[in-house]
């Protein structure tokens, strides 16, 4: 290691990483801080209801998207049935809709005298039908909103991982004498384990760090806990506590995420004995089960909210007027322009450092990307507002520069720091992923050619890393337009996104007018899916 | 390199004029495009910019507390007094609002020399006529929900929800603490499901049939029957009536939307015409025309169809609201140690 390599790679890995795990130095840097005496009760009476809550949350969640995800896959990847093609990307479309609008429209659907009431009576005429109506709220509400917006990770991943399967496996199986079932259960089931088990957990990490959605339901789990014991009460100590307890569940979600994608390495064919499956074809009844499933999904998890924000869009045509639609889309148009390139920009170096200095402790110190997608926005917002405030105060006493809040707080400029820190592991690993496609002895021949460092950037990396460029600003485009906590805290003056407008109405009980910026929010992520849908079906 | 350079100066240029603009920041926890009309409004009176930035109450303080001295906030706006004056405890609010305006438009229990009301609500009960009788309502308070001839016949949404809060903290100060938790348990075991949903959703919970009773903020109703919510709500809410309990004694429980003074608020006198704006008779119609609250001044009318729902009952003007702040620990308290949810 020469002391040149140091300077740079070493120093930006370096102070990257270092940003990124602000919040999570924060929150744990606080944990001498005093705690209200009156915390004590809540801290009894209630952590392990926020533990419990959480808990069920999580195996509910869990459980419901394993469901959905997989039989998706599995019927989009070993059957022809009539609309299979159409499904096989429909089904990614519900990424578009973010649970907590998911939730908005769940409860407006199914309330006492919500849609489905008026739906009821305008069909069979007026009755009481409030009583025969299943309630959908609270912890059960919370469940199937996350469910069905975080479905999509598993069935994702699921089918990336089906679709590389080798025909060799089905057919051995079949020789074997194995039924239909039995070789799912026991071959492709399996094989197909480390992406089932990579797609589960990041709906665990989605579902633990929800602050929207449960809110919405008044549910407590340890996240609103984290909120209220910090926010409302001033108690950093228990805050803390529960952060801990959180951030050692999604860590170590983290790890055994990583642990079984480093396994799956193991498993992946070689080109010389890979055979596509040829998809068995289904017809007339028994094509009845995938088509009906796959479509009840579709329209549970796509069509289903999105008809709920339309009819109100419809019905409540007043709110129209109201909403400062273009303002809207500029500003969403602008983070999102703004945020991903830094974070492509920088992924970019730091990635570009990792590999021509080959060093193994720039790789682990970028371990520390995580972080940020491992705390919940909501508390990553109020830490990194915490971070600043300290730096500065620390920065004007004893060195009398000027305060450098108002650069980090209640900026554009903080914000894109903020998203920075929240989506750079999206970034980071996204870019890290196709690099480690690009054969290291490609570098090596490009040197010997005489290539400069940064010709081979240009000229090799570059070219090599496009597409994945692309797919990732798509993914980070979509992850900002439903970006909610952070943007809510952090925002300048005067200064909405469709998803705090869409909050600002849902939270003074005007979910119909929470209908429009909800709409346009769907209609730009759905956009997007669908222009990336090619790669996010053929890849990862 | 000319264009960073431009970009600088525009830059600079705004940073300079920033420091020397006509405005006020308000920090503001009520959400309602009706506020943003009525700030227009006093823009267009004043030539005083408002400039505004909404979101949850509890990351709003948060915000003004660790921005320290340096933060712009001049004004915070909230609902419910407990939340004011949770905030001034912590040391957030300054002086000022106590001009002579301001204190001749606001009742005393109202306010104080740093936060003020700026409309009222009042949490009462509402009830289904075909199953609730007159006789049966006849007198009620708030402390004889807690008997035992409600049983299962209650909803009244979560213990974490400030306007509960402030509803116990003023039945700790009209009784005790110890009454208050043992209200709190006669409540649990009245209740007749599980604290969900708004205060809508309680209010259509015994337009359904779920439940006889229901504790909500008087709005609510108003919001509904004003067809806002869709025809079918507005069917609803005529199946549910307004009870004003507490008319023989203290009266009837009131809250209030108010706004806050900030330290160190960098536009202070500007945040002040602004409250008093928002006192005087324009803002006052403008605001109860909207959102369906009662004003704070006198000399004005409510919506009509709050008008409809009673205006002759009896007002608790003896709580001072700024007791909802100071209990709202034991508030919680006597809840959370009662198994409300």
């Amino acid at each position: 290691m020469t002391n040149k390599k140091l300077n740079f790679w070493y120093l930006s890995s370096f102070v990257v990483s270092l940003f990124v795990a602000i919040p999570i130095l924060t929150v744990f840097s606080s944990y001498f801080s005093s705690t209200s005496e009156y915390m004590e009760l809540l801290k009894t009476t209630f952590l392990k209801d926020y533990i419990i809550n959480s808990a069920i949350i999580l195996f509910g969640v869990l459980f419901l998207t394993f469901i959905l995800g997989v039989l998706s896959a599995y019927f989009v990847s070993f059957y022809n049935f009539w609309g299979v093609n159409f499904f096989k990307w429909a089904l990614i479309l519900s990424f578009a809709v973010p649970a907590y609008i998911y939730a908005y429209s769940l409860t407006a659907f199914f309330e006492n005298y919500g849609s489905l009431f008026s739906l009821l009576t305008w069909v069979f005429g007026e009755q009481n039908y409030n009583q025969y109506i299943p309630k959908f709220d609270g912890m059960f509400g919370a469940i199937i909103s996350m469910s069905f917006s975080l479905f999509g990770y598993v069935y994702v991943l699921t089918r990336a991982s089906f679709y590389h399967q080798s025909n060799n496996l089905i057919e051995v199986s079949k020789n074997l004498g194995l039924t239909a079932s039995e070789s799912f259960f026991k071959i492709i089931l399996p094989s197909a384990r480390p992406a089932i088990v990579a797609g589960l957990s990041l709906v665990a990490m989605e579902c633990l760090s929800d602050f929207g959605t449960v809110s919405f339901f008044s549910v407590s789990t340890l996240t609103t806990g984290i909120y209220n014991s910090w926010l409302a009460f001033d108690d950093l100590n228990t805050a803390n506590q529960l952060s801990f307890i959180l951030l050692i569940i999604i860590l170590s979600l983290f790890l055994f995420e990583n642990y079984s994608r480093g396994g799956a390495k193991y498993h992946q064919n070689t080109n010389a004995g890979f055979r596509k499956i040829p998809r068995i074809e289904l017809k007339g009844t028994k094509s009845f089960y995938p088509i009906l499933f796959c479509s009840f999904i579709f329209l549970l998890s796509f069509i289903f909210p999105l008809s709920q924000m339309i009819y109100w869009t419809a019905k409540f045509p007043k709110y129209f007027q109201d909403t400062n639609i273009l303002e809207l889309n500029l500003n969403t148009l602008l983070l999102v322009f703004l945020a991903s390139s830094i974070l492509i920009c920088l992924a970019f170096l730091i990635n570009f450092g990792n590999r021509i200095s080959k060093s193994k402790i720039l790789d682990n110190l970028s371990m520390f990307s995580i972080s940020g997608y491992a705390i919940p926005g909501v508390i990553l917002a109020v830490a990194f507002i915490s971070f600043f405030s300290w730096l500065s105060d620390i920065l004007t006493n004893n060195f009398n520069l000027p305060s450098i809040k108002g650069i980090f707080i209640g900026s554009i400029f903080g914000l894109i720091a903020a998203y920075f820190i929240r989506f750079y592991s999206l970034a980071f690993n996204g870019i890290k992923s196709s690099y480690l496609k690009i054969n290291q002895s490609i570098d090596d021949s490009s040197y010997l050619l005489g290539y400069s460092k940064f010709r081979t950037f240009r000229k090799i990396h570059f070219p090599n890393l496009k597409n994945s460029i692309y797919l990732i600003s798509i993914l980070i485009a979509i992850e900002i337009i439903k970006e909610l906590p952070i943007t809510l805290i952090l925002r300048p003056f005067n200064f909405e996104t469709f998803a705090t407008k869409a909050y600002a109405y849902a939270s003074q009980d005007l979910l119909e007018a929470a209908a429009l910026p909800s709409l346009f929010l769907i209609f730009w992520s759905a956009i997007l899916i669908f222009f990336t849908s090619r790669h996010i079906l053929s890849e990862k | 390199m000319k264009k960073v350079t431009l970009t600088s100066v525009f830059l600079l240029l705004a940073f300079i004029s920033s420091l020397f603009a006509n405005e006020v920041n308000i920090f503001s926890a009520r959400h309602y495009d009706s506020d943003v009309q009525l700030y227009e409004k006093f823009t267009a009176k004043t030539g005083i910019k408002v400039n505004v930035i909404s979101g949850k109450s509890g990351a709003l303080e948060k915000r003004i507390i660790e921005e320290g001295a340096d933060s712009v906030a001049d004004l915070y706006i909230t609902a419910d007094a407990g939340r004011l004056g949770a905030f001034d405890a912590k040391g957030m609010l300054q002086s000022g609002l106590n001009t002579k305006a301001i204190k001749s438009a606001v009742p005393s229990n109202f306010r104080t020399s740093k936060w003020t009301g700026i409309a009222k609500r009042a949490r009462i009960v509402y009830f289904a006529p075909e199953r609730v009788t007159g006789a049966e309502l006849a007198g009620l308070t708030y402390e004889s929900l807690a008997d035992p001839k409600w049983k299962g016949r209650i909803v009244i949404r979560a213990s974490n929800n400030i306007y509960n809060q402030s509803l116990v903290a003023s039945l700790i100060k009209n009784n005790s603490k110890a009454a208050a938790a043992e209200w709190s348990k006669g409540i649990v075991s009245n209740m007749a499901r599980a604290p969900k949903g708004n205060d809508r959703a309680q209010i259509l919970a015994v337009a359904a049939g779920e439940a006889d009773i229901a504790v909500a903020n008087t709005y609510y109703l108003a919001l509904m029957l004003s067809g806002k919510k869709g025809p079918e709500q507005q069917a609803a809410a005529k199946k549910v009536k307004p009870f004003f309990p507490n008319q023989d004694g203290r009266g009837t429980h009131m809250n209030i939307s108010g706004a806050g003074l900030i330290k160190g608020a960098p536009n202070k006198a500007n945040a002040i015409k602004l409250v008093e704006f928002l006192l005087s008779e324009e803002a006052q119609n403008h605001i109860v025309n909207n959102t369906f609250e009662y004003p704070m001044i006198a000399g004005v009318s409510p919506h009509p169809l709050v008008v409809n729902m009673g205006l002759d009952f009896k007002q608790d003007l003896k709580t001072k609201v700024v007791n909802y702040g100071k209990l709202q620990a034991d508030a919680l308290a006597a809840m959370t140690g009662a198994g409300w949810k």
